[in-house]
């Protein structure tokens, strides 16, 4: 089941590069006319305002002494009078004699049509600014090979491993067949896989009692398989903005990714059970959301993502993708390593903040195990995980590859 | 040869249309700046003579406060004038001063003019050179001066 079926396009070919780089400019460009129209703009409703203090101003005196132009290269010497009274263009050649108070009320609402054409080109600009960064990420996504894999949905029994292929580029619509897969070559593997998917499922039952948000994904990821994928791939599809950063992000944090994977195989071996901790497991939940989120497999059928948590999804899916990058070279020793060397992760987690309970814990690494993510695990020198681990911004997409390690450490405590 | 000369037609015609053309463009808007100088000043030389002639002495005029709005103005002696003269000063002047200022001021943006069509004369001859020079290129027969009237 491991080979695709559908049809492979490479991104290029839907958007060629170049053209994509000329609509980024074609758009750049009608931003800059609006730009400057939006200065000009400006500069009336500068020049309104200050007229608007004039007028209210000269009434004070009976006489202004100024130099009165006379043509654009002359003046007389001469005053203002009758500084109460004002003549003010009506447009089409009409004036109108008006009071200083008049005159402000009518430069006032001429004030307020400018900034509605301000508003009006505001808007322009931010549309003409989004469609130009989607061009731009089409061309550089066009340009760094990325394909689309359309697949027909098949729904595929619980045993399998299912794991997110590359990601498609950003603005597609789901097809209802679309599902991301990975190839699984290695039968070990694959058993490995089915052997903790079987797990997965004991556990969720387990769950099913105590947690209560976390109840919802468990809930539905057991119940609703193909709901699930489809979502996944939903979810998948629309965070391709996201994608690219989380990629660049995380390739250096597969190895803390496949600990955490690691963590999970010990999770379900151990049966952890759901302390009844649910205000705790909430507020952890919360925190540690982005870390489920990774967690999940985008192809795994049981965890059902968050679909607030699109930025976690495309992370997941990113750091999937690395895992079964390296998935070749990792298995071999990974595998049944994964198992018996659970207790490294728990020292690398030791940095994780004491804020979270064993309860806590507990429960987040029973909600941990439903999520299933099933990757090849890999065994990591400590170092690697220690600094990992040091790096835990708080709530942070960035910051999913230590969740885990985190999750996983206090399961262990 | 046939690509050879392609590309020397290209050639000259990018030449004219960077180079030349907007330098013509550009003559052309200098000469028509200077134009308004002009008329400036031959407004105000009528205007100070119109005054002479009617022997204004004061005046009411609207002064723009920008954005269109005036304000009613008294100039009560009009014998003194301000005039321009250039680099922000400006010079008090009597009426028969200012106008012999102003006279003076006329001649040299004439002088100024004629610099520029000048300039902008040579820029189109040399358009047509290179035209000229494309169409030998191409074999095209010559173009025949517009015909004259011969008396």
């Amino acid at each position: 089941m491991g080979s695709p079926r559908g049809e492979v396009t490479p991104f290029a070919s839907l958007f060629p590069v170049d053209e994509a780089h000329k609509a980024v400019k074609r758009v750049e460009e009608k931003i800059a006319e609006k730009q400057k129209e939006m200065d000009h703009l400006k500069e009336f409703i500068a020049d309104n305002n200050s007229i608007i203090n004039l007028v209210s101003k000269l009434p004070e005196e009976l006489h202004h002494d100024i130099m009165v132009p006379f043509g654009k290269a002359a003046f007389f010497p001469g005053r203002l009078i009758h500084t109460n009274e004002f003549v003010v263009l009506l447009g089409e050649g009409y004036y109108a004699e008006r009071t200083s108070k008049q005159t402000a009320d009518i430069l006032k609402r001429r004030g307020k049509a400018l900034d509605s054409q301000v508003e009006s080109l505001k808007a322009n600009i931010k549309d003409l600014k989004a469609e130009a960064s989607f061009f731009d990420t089409t061309a550089s996504e066009a340009a760094e090979g990325l394909v689309e894999i359309r697949e027909d949905y098949v729904d595929e029994d619980l045993g399998e491993e299912h794991f997110e292929s590359a990601l498609k580029g950003k603005g597609e619509s789901p097809g209802l067949n679309e599902k991301t897969r990975m190839v699984e070559d290695d039968d070990e593997y694959t058993r490995l896989m089915a052997r903790l998917d079987e797990l997965e499922k004991e556990e969720l039952a387990a769950e099913d009692d105590d947690e209560s948000i976390e109840d919802d994904p468990v809930a539905n990821g057991a119940l609703e398989d193909a709901n699930e994928q489809k979502e996944q791939s939903n979810t998948i599809e629309s965070d391709t903005v996201n994608s690219e950063h989380f990629q660049n992000a995380i390739s250096g944090d597969l190895l803390l990714y496949q600990t955490h994977s690691m963590q999970r195989k010990p999770q379900e071996q151990e049966k952890i059970e759901d302390v009844a901790a649910e205000a705790l497991s909430n507020k952890y939940q919360s925190d540690l959301s982005l870390n489920d989120e990774q967690n999940r497999t985008g192809s795994t059928i049981q965890p059902l993502p968050k679909a607030e948590k699109l930025s976690s999804k495309s992370s997941t899916h990113e750091t999937k993708r690395h895992l079964r990058n390296e998935k070749a070279s990792v298995l071999p020793e990974g595998k049944i390593e994964a198992m018996s060397s659970a207790t490294q992760p728990v020292h690398m987690q030791s940095a994780r903040p004491p804020s979270n309970s064993s309860k806590t814990e507990a429960s987040q690494s029973g909600f941990d195990s439903s999520k299933a993510f099933t990757g090849s695990i890999v065994e990591r020198s400590t170092d690697v995980l220690t600094t990992k681990s040091a790096t835990l911004p708080p709530s942070d997409s960035q910051s999913k590859p230590s969740r885990p390690v985190s999750r996983f450490k206090m399961q262990r405590r | 040869m046939e690509k050879r000369q392609q590309e020397k037609i290209q050639k000259f015609e990018e030449f004219v249309d960077s180079r030349l053309k907007p330098d013509l463009v550009r003559a052309i808007g200098e000469r028509d700046k200077v134009f308004e100088q002009q008329k400036i000043f031959v407004d105000l030389r009528r205007n100070i003579e119109n005054l002479e002639k009617n022997s204004v002495t004061s005046l009411r005029t609207l002064v723009n406060l920008g954005s269109e709005v005036y304000v009613q103005a008294d100039v009560p002696d009009t014998q003194r004038i301000f005039v321009d003269v250039g680099l922000g000063f400006h010079v008090e002047f009597t009426w028969s001063e200012a106008l012999n200022f102003i006279s003076l001021r006329e001649e040299k943006i004439a002088r100024q003019i004629e610099e520029y069509t000048l300039q902008i004369a040579s820029i189109k001859t040399q358009i047509k050179l290179v035209y000229e020079g494309i169409r030998e290129l191409m074999e095209l027969p010559a173009e025949k001066p517009p015909p004259q009237r011969i008396f």
